[in-house]
C-alpha cells in the first residue's frame, strides 16, 4: 500500500496511475485505502493529467475521443451491471450466509456448482446426440404406465433417455448432404465433457490449495487464529451471540491446554486407547465390507430373477426397485453407527472425531460405489440380455432417483420431525443444527451417480439438474424454519478445499476409469445402442482414423493420432518430464522456505 | 443509459463508479438506504454537494450493523473526524470496503484499523484486551484476557516490539484463510 506522506508521493502515484490502461487504473483506484475525498482528489489529478498528456501527443480531438471513450465505459458498466441481474439466488444465498453464517453458505455454494455441472452436460447431451436421435428415431411401440417415473424401465426403455435406442447409423437427411455420424458424437461429447470436467475441477482445487493452505503450520491451533475466524457476514443477533459463546469456548480451552501440564498417559492408559481405536476401526471396515457384501449378492439375485422372468409385470417392476431402497438404506442408517462409534471412542479433539467420522462414510460411500460399478462392468456386461447398457442405465436410474427421495425424507425426518420433537416434547434438545458434512457427502455421491451414468443415459444429468433445483429449495426452507446456527466452529475455507478434494479425487476419477474400461475394454450389446457390432467402443474411432487416412488433407490428424495418442512412448516421455519438473517445484519450495526463516531472524535481530 | 435520475450528477456518479466497488445502481440503491435513516436532514439533490453528516446513532442502528460487536468501531474508522458521524461519502466508502468484493488485503488493512482503538498505528496490548472483551461479550476473567493477549502477541509478533504493526497483523492474515 502507499500511505500518502508528503506531496511527491502524491505526484509519483498521480503519474504512474495516469501511466496505466483505463482498467487497470479504476482497479487500483478502488483498492486504494484512503478516503473517498482523498481519491476524488487524486481521480481528477489523474484525468487531467491524462488530457494533458493526450494534448502534448497531438491528437486533433483529445474531447471528442476522450468522450466517446468515458460513453463506452459507460455503456459497458450498464451491461454488467444486467449481466449481475441474472445471477441466480444471489440474493437468498446472501441472507443464509446472514442469517446462519459461511460454513452453512458453503453447502449451498457447492450445490449451486455442481449444478452447473449438471446443466452444462445436459445441454451438450441434448444438443448434439439427443437432437439427431430425434430426427433418426424409430418409432415407440410400448405403452406408458405410471410407474416408469420410478423405476426408468417399461415405456422409457426405448426412448432416448437411454444408450440402447440410440441408433448406429450416419444420419443424413439430404441426399449427398452433409451426414452427421452418431457414433463418433457419442464418443467425442462424453469424451469433450469429461475433459472439460476434468479441468475446471484442477484449476479450482488449485486456485484453493493456493489459497487457503498457504502455511501448513495452519494445522495447530493458534490463538491469534481465533481472532481471524470471526464471521462479519452475520447479522443474525442470535448467530453473533452464539459465535461469541462459540469463540468464549474456544478460548477458555485453548487457555486450559496451556495451563495444563501435558497430560502423561500410562502405558495401560495408552494401550488401552489404541486398542479402542483399533477396533473402532475393524467394526467399520467390516461393516462396509458387509454392506458392500449384501449388495453384492442382492444384486446377483436381482439379475438371476430378471433373467427368469416373473409372472406378472408389477412383481417384476417392483422387484427391479429393491436393490436402490436397500442402498440407500444403507447409506442413511450405517453414519448413524459410525458417529455412535465416535462418541465411544475417546478423541482427544472434536475436530479429530468430526474427520474420522467423514472418513469412514467416505470409505463405505466410495465401497458401495465401487462394488456397484463391478457388478455393472464384470457381471451384467457380461450377461446375455439383450442390451446391457440400457440394464445398466436403468439401474443408475433407480439408484439416483431412490436417493433423491431419501435426500428429501432424510430432511423431513431430521430437521422437521426433529425441531417439533426439540420444540414440544423434550425441549432440553432443542432446535436441531444443519449437518455440512452428511449434506456435502450426499452431494459428491449423487453427483458420482450421475458421472457414471453419462456414458449409459444421456439425459441423467438433467434429471439430477431437476433433483438438485428441488434440494435447493427443500433444505432452504428446511432450514430457514427449523435449525438453528451451528454451535460448533468450522474452518470453512479448509472444509470447502477438502470437500472439492473429495469430489476429485476418489469422486471423479474413479469415474473416468469405470468410462475408461467401458469404453476401452468391453464389448458393446450387438442389437442396440450407437456402437453395436463393433468389439469395443473405441474401435469407432479407429475405424474413423483408418477411414481419415486415404484423405491427405487430414493426414496431421492421422499422424497425432498414430504418434501422440496411441504410442506407449510419448506417454512415458511425458510422465518423465512431468515427475522432473515437480522434483524441481519442490526444491524450490524448501529452499524458499529456508529463505523466509533466514528473513524471520533478520527482522527480530 | 437506463432511467433517468437527478440525484447525482453523471460525473459525481462515474467517480463513485471509479472509486469503490459499487455499480451505478448499488450507489443509487445506497444512497436510498442512507437517506431512509434521517428523510428530513438528507435532501434528494446532492449535485452541489451539500455538507450532510449523519450521527452515529442513526449509522448503528441499521439492520446490518445493528449486531456487529465493532459497529462503533467500524464507524469511527470510515467517518471524516473520527467521531462516528458519516457523511455519504464515508457511508459508500465503508460498504464498499465491507463488500464481497474488497480483496482480503484491504479489509485486512480497514480490519488493522478497527481493531486499534487508540490510533496510534500500533496494536498494542491493550488494544487486544478491548477486542477479546468484544469479541467474547466480556465473560472471560481479566487474568485470562490478559493471558490469552500474551499469547496472540507472542504468535504473531514479527520484529518483536510488543505490539502487532501492520505487517505483523498481515502476516498473521495470510495465514489465516477463514478471515472474511
Amino acid at each position: 500500500f502507499c500511505f500518502l506522506h508528503g506531496i511527491d508521493a502524491v505526484e509519483d502515484l498521480v503519474g504512474s496511475l495516469a501511466s496505466m490502461s483505463n482498467k487497470e487504473r479504476i482497479k487500483a483506484m478502488q483498492r486504494m485505502p484512503e478516503t473517498m475525498r482523498k481519491k476524488r482528489e487524486i481521480r481528477n489529478k489523474v484525468l487531467k493529467e491524462i488530457t494533458k498528456k493526450s494534448r502534448h501527443r497531438g491528437a486533433q480531438c483529445t474531447q471528442c475521443l476522450q468522450g466517446a471513450a468515458v460513453s463506452f465505459r459507460r455503456f459497458g458498466n450498464t451491461l454488467s451491471e444486467h449481466f449481475h441481474q441474472l445471477r441466480p439466488w444471489h440474493k437468498t444465498l446472501k441472507i443464509i450466509g446472514a442469517e446462519f453464517g459461511t460454513s452453512v453458505l458453503s453447502y449451498f455454494v457447492f450445490l449451486k456448482w455442481l449444478l452447473n455441472f449438471n446443466i452444462f452436460s445436459f445441454l451438450i447431451n441434448f444438443g448434439f446426440i439427443t437432437i439427431p436421435q430425434f430426427l433418426a428415431a424409430e418409432p415407440n411401440n410400448l405403452s406408458f404406465m405410471g410407474l416408469e417415473l420410478l423405476t426408468g424401465a417399461g415405456y422409457f426403455q426405448q426412448t432416448v433417455l437411454y444408450y440402447g435406442s440410440y441408433t448406429n447409423a450416419t444420419i443424413s437427411k439430404v441426399e449427398n448432404g452433409a451426414s452427421y455420424n452418431m457414433q463418433l458424437a457419442y464418443i467425442f461429447t462424453v469424451g469433450t465433457y469429461f475433459v472439460i470436467c476434468f479441468l475446471i475441477l484442477l484449476f479450482s482445487m488449485a486456485r484453493l490449495f493456493s489459497r487457503n493452505f498457504v502455511n501448513l503450520q495452519a494445522l495447530s491451533v493458534n490463538t491469534s487464529k481465533l481472532l481471524c475466524t470471526w464471521d462479519f457476514n452475520i447479522t443474525n443477533e442470535k448467530a453473533v451471540k452464539l459465535q461469541q459463546k462459540n469463540l468464549l469456548t474456544q478460548i477458555k480451552e485453548s487457555l486450559t491446554e496451556l495451563n495444563k501440564e501435558v497430560q502423561n498417559f500410562s502405558v495401560m492408559e495408552r494401550v488401552v486407547r489404541i486398542a479402542t481405536h483399533l477396533i473402532a476401526w475393524v467394526a467399520s471396515l467390516a461393516t462396509a465390507v458387509a454392506a458392500c457384501a449384501g449388495v453384492y449378492f442382492l444384486s446377483i439375485n436381482n439379475l438371476k430373477l430378471f433373467m427368469k422372468g416373473y409372472s406378472n409385470d408389477l412383481q417384476r417392476q417392483s422387484a427391479m426397485l429393491v436393490l436402490p431402497v436397500i442402498v440407500s438404506l444403507l447409506n442413511t442408517l450405517i453414519p448413524f453407527f459410525f458417529s455412535w462409534l465416535g462418541h465411544l471412542e475417546n478423541f482427544q479433539t472434536p475436530g479429530q472425531h468430526i474427520y474420522v467420522t467423514i472418513i469412514r462414510n467416505i470409505i463405505l460411500k466410495i465401497s458401495i460405489v465401487g462394488i456397484l460399478c463391478y457388478y455393472w462392468l464384470n457381471i451384467v456386461a457380461t450377461s446375455e440380455s439383450q442390451c446391457w447398457e440400457t440394464l445398466v442405465g436403468q439401474d443408475i436410474y433407480r439408484l439416483v432417483l431412490v436417493d433423491f427421495i431419501f435426500c428429501l425424507l432424510g430432511s423431513f425426518f431430521g430437521e422437521f420431525l426433529r425441531r417439533i420433537i426439540g420444540t414440544t416434547v423434550c425441549v432440553s434438545l432443542g432446535l436441531p443444527e444443519f449437518d455440512i458434512g452428511r449434506n456435502v457427502l450426499d452431494l459428491i455421491y449423487a453427483q458420482t451417480l450421475t458421472w457414471i451414468g453419462i456414458l449409459f443415459s444421456p439425459l441423467l444429468p438433467g434429471i439430477q439438474m431437476i433433483a438438485f433445483l428441488i434440494v435447493f429449495f427443500v433444505k432452504k426452507v428446511s432450514l430457514m424454519r427449523n435449525c438453528q446456527p451451528p454451535c460448533k466452529v468450522w474452518r470453512t475455507a479448509q472444509m470447502m478445499t477438502s470437500f472439492i478434494f473429495l469430489l476429485f479425487c476418489p469422486s471423479f476419477l474413479g469415474v473416468l476409469s469405470v468410462t475408461g474400461v467401458t469404453v476401452w475394454r468391453l464389448k458393446p450389446s450387438e442389437e442396440c445402442g450407437p456402437f453395436r457390432g463393433l468389439p469395443s467402443m473405441y474401435a469407432a474411432v479407429a475405424e474413423w482414423i483408418q477411414m481419415l487416412e486415404s484423405y491427405t488433407a487430414w493426414k496431421w490428424v492421422v499422424w497425432i493420432y498414430h504418434n501422440l495418442i496411441s504410442s506407449e512412448l510419448f506417454f512415458f516421455i511425458i510422465s518423465t518430464f512431468v515427475l522432473v519438473v515437480t522434483y524441481l517445484y519442490w526444491q524450490i519450495i524448501q529452499a524458499r522456505r529456508t529463505m523466509t526463516k533466514l528473513l524471520h531472524n533478520q527482522i527480530i535481530n | 443509459m437506463g432511467n433517468k435520475q437527478t440525484i447525482f450528477t453523471q460525473e459525481q456518479l462515474d467517480a463513485y463508479q471509479d472509486c469503490t466497488f459499487f455499480t451505478r445502481k448499488e450507489i443509487l440503491r445506497l444512497f436510498h438506504r442512507y437517506r431512509d435513516l434521517a428523510p428530513q436532514l438528507v435532501p434528494l439533490d446532492y449535485t452541489d454537494k451539500p455538507a450532510v453528516t449523519l450521527p452515529y446513532e442513526l449509522i448503528g442502528s441499521m439492520p446490518e450493523l445493528k449486531d456487529n460487536p465493532f459497529r462503533q468501531r467500524i464507524a469511527e474508522v470510515f467517518s471524516e473526524h473520527g467521531d462516528g458521524n458519516m457523511t455519504l461519502d464515508d457511508f459508500l466508502d465503508m460498504f464498499s470496503v465491507l463488500s464481497e468484493m474488497a480483496p482480503r488485503d484491504l479489509k485486512a488493512y480497514y480490519a488493522f484499523k478497527i481493531y486499534d482503538f487508540n490510533n496510534d498505528d500500533y496494536i498494542c496490548k491493550s488494544d487486544l484486551e478491548k477486542t477479546v472483551n468484544k469479541l467474547t461479550r466480556n465473560e472471560l476473567t481479566p487474568e485470562e484476557i490478559s493471558l490469552v493477549c500474551e499469547k496472540v502477541i507472542y504468535e504473531a509478533d514479527v520484529d518483536n516490539d510488543g505490539k502487532l504493526s501492520l505487517a505483523d497483523f498481515q502476516h498473521m492474515i495470510v495465514r489465516a484463510p477463514d478471515f472474511l
